[in-house]
C-alpha cells in the first residue's frame, strides 16, 4: 500500500512539476513605448505598459516588478514597484509600472548632473509564482545614460550699452546643451554683483530647451551708472525650472 | 537424482530469466516515461547549461539500481538496493537543487528558482520509500528467522 502510495505522489509530482515548468513558454510578456508625463507634484512619472498574456496550464500568481534607480554612488533617485496578485490561466492584463523621479532630488545628490553627462544604475527585477506556488525571480543590473540638462552651460562677456542717463543695458550671452530627456522650460534668474560683492542689478530670462538640443540667448539686465560698477565681479544665477529648481550659483567675469 | 537436479536447475533458471524479464521491463518503462517528459522539458534545457547531462546521470544511476534491485529480488539485497535508491533520490535532489535555490546567469539576468516546496516534498516522498524498503528488510529477517525456527 505505501508503494502504491508512494508512486501516485511521485507521478503527481513529477507530472506537476514538468507541467508547470511546460506552462512557462505559454507566458507571454509584452512591453509597450515607454511613457513620460507630469505627476502632480511636479515630479516625472514613467509608465511602462506591460501586457501579459497567460496561455499557460495553471494561474500565474504573485507578479510583482520593481525598479530601483541610483546614482553612480549607490544613492537612491527613484522607485517604482507593480504588483498583480493573481493572473488566471487564459487571461490578459495590462498593467502599467510607474516610477516617479524627482529631479530636485537627482541634483541635491550631486549638481554634477545639472552640467555633466553620467549614468544612472538601474537595478530591475520581475518576480512571479509559477502555478502560484513555485517562486520565480528574474533581476538584471542596468545602466542608463543621463544627460546633463545645462551641459556645458556658459556665460558669455557682458555687453554694456547706455540705456539712458542713469541706466546700463548689460547683455549677457547664454549656452548650453540640454543633453537630458526632458525639456527645459523655466526662468533663469541672474544677480550682478561687483567686485566688493555689492548688488548692480538684476534680470530674468525664459528659457525653454527642447530635449537633445542646443540652446542660446541673451538674458538683460540693466545697472546704475555709479562708480560701484567695477568691470570685474560676479554674476549668481538661480534657476526655476519645471521640474526642478537650482541656485545660485556663481560664476566669474571681467 | 540428474533428473532432479535437471528439473532444478530448470526452476532457478526460469526464476532469474523471469527475474531479469521483470528487470528489463521495469528499466524500459522507466526510460520511456522518462523519454516522454523529456520532449517537454527539452525546450528549457537549451537554457539551462547542464541540466540535461545532470537528468541523464540521474536516470542512468536510477535504473541501474531498480535493475539490480529487481535481479536481486527474493533476498535482502533486494531492499539494501531499495533503500540505497531512495537515499540516492535524497542526495542527489539535494545537491542538484542547491539547498531547493537554484540560481543562474543568463546575458547578464540573475535568475533565481525556489524550489524548496518540490525539494521537501519529494524529500518526505523518498523518506517514505527508505522507511518502506527498511522496514521491509526487518520484516524479510522475521520472516527467515521464523523460517529457521520452525
Amino acid at each position: 500500500m505505501i508503494g502504491i502510495a508512494t508512486t501516485i505522489f511521485w507521478a503527481f509530482l513529477i507530472i506537476f512539476s514538468i507541467s508547470a515548468a511546460y506552462s512557462v513558454k505559454d507566458f507571454q510578456f509584452d512591453f509597450g513605448d515607454p511613457q513620460m508625463s507630469i505627476a502632480l507634484d511636479n515630479k516625472l512619472l514613467f509608465s511602462l505598459p506591460i501586457h501579459i498574456q497567460n496561455r499557460g496550464l495553471y494561474n500565474l500568481g504573485s507578479f510583482n516588478v520593481t525598479t530601483d534607480i541610483s546614482d553612480a554612488n549607490g544613492s537612491p533617485i527613484a522607485h517604482g514597484s507593480t504588483f498583480v496578485q493573481t493572473i488566471r490561466k487564459g487571461e490578459r492584463v495590462t498593467v502599467f509600472h510607474n516610477v516617479t523621479m524627482d529631479i530636485n532630488d537627482v541634483i541635491q545628490n550631486s549638481s554634477s548632473y545639472l552640467f555633466s553627462d553620467s549614468q544612472l544604475n538601474i537595478a530591475e527585477s520581475v518576480g512571479m509564482s509559477l502555478a502560484e506556488l513555485i517562486p520565480v525571480q528574474a533581476s538584471a543590473n542596468l545602466s542608463y545614460p543621463w544627460g546633463a540638462p545645462l551641459y556645458n552651460f556658459a556665460l558669455g562677456a557682458p555687453a554694456y550699452e547706455p540705456y539712458n542717463i542713469t541706466h546700463i543695458k548689460v547683455t549677457v550671452p547664454i549656452s548650453f546643451e540640454n543633453h537630458a530627456f526632458f525639456d527645459l522650460a523655466g526662468d533663469l534668474q541672474i544677480n550682478m554683483y561687483n567686485s566688493q560683492d555689492l548688488s548692480l542689478g538684476a534680470g530674468t530670462a525664459t528659457i525653454n530647451a527642447p530635449q537633445h538640443s542646443p540652446y542660446s540667448g541673451n538674458i538683460e539686465l540693466y545697472i546704475a551708472m555709479t562708480p560701484q560698477a567695477t568691470p570685474s565681479g560676479y554674476f549668481e544665477l538661480t534657476l526655476h525650472a519645471q521640474y526642478f529648481n537650482y541656485g545660485p550659483w556663481v560664476i566669474l567675469y571681467g | 537424482m540428474a533428473n532432479e537436479r535437471k528439473s532444478g536447475l530448470k526452476a532457478s533458471l526460469r526464476k532469474y530469466t523471469g527475474k531479469a524479464l521483470k528487470a528489463t521491463i521495469k528499466g524500459v518503462l522507466f526510460y520511456a516515461v522518462y523519454f516522454v517528459l523529456w520532449m517537454f522539458v527539452a525546450p528549457f534545457a537549451t537554457m539551462i547549461p547542464g541540466l540535461q547531462q545532470s537528468i541523464e546521470t540521474f536516470v542512468a544511476i536510477y535504473i541501474t539500481l531498480m535493475v539490480i534491485g529487481e535481479l536481486m529480488a527474493g533476498t535482502i539485497y533486494q531492499y539494501f538496493f531499495g533503500a540505497g535508491k531512495a537515499m540516492f533520490v535524497i542526495l542527489y535532489l539535494m545537491l542538484s537543487l542547491k539547498g531547493g535555490i537554484m540560481g543562474m546567469t543568463i546575458e547578464n539576468i540573475n535568475l533565481l528558482i525556489d524550489l524548496r516546496l518540490f525539494l521537501a516534498i519529494a524529500m518526505l516522498l523518498s523518506l517514505l520509500g527508505l522507511a518502506k524498503s527498511v522496514l521491509q528488510a526487518i520484516n524479510y529477517v522475521n520472516d527467515k528467522a521464523e523460517l529457521t525456527l520452525t
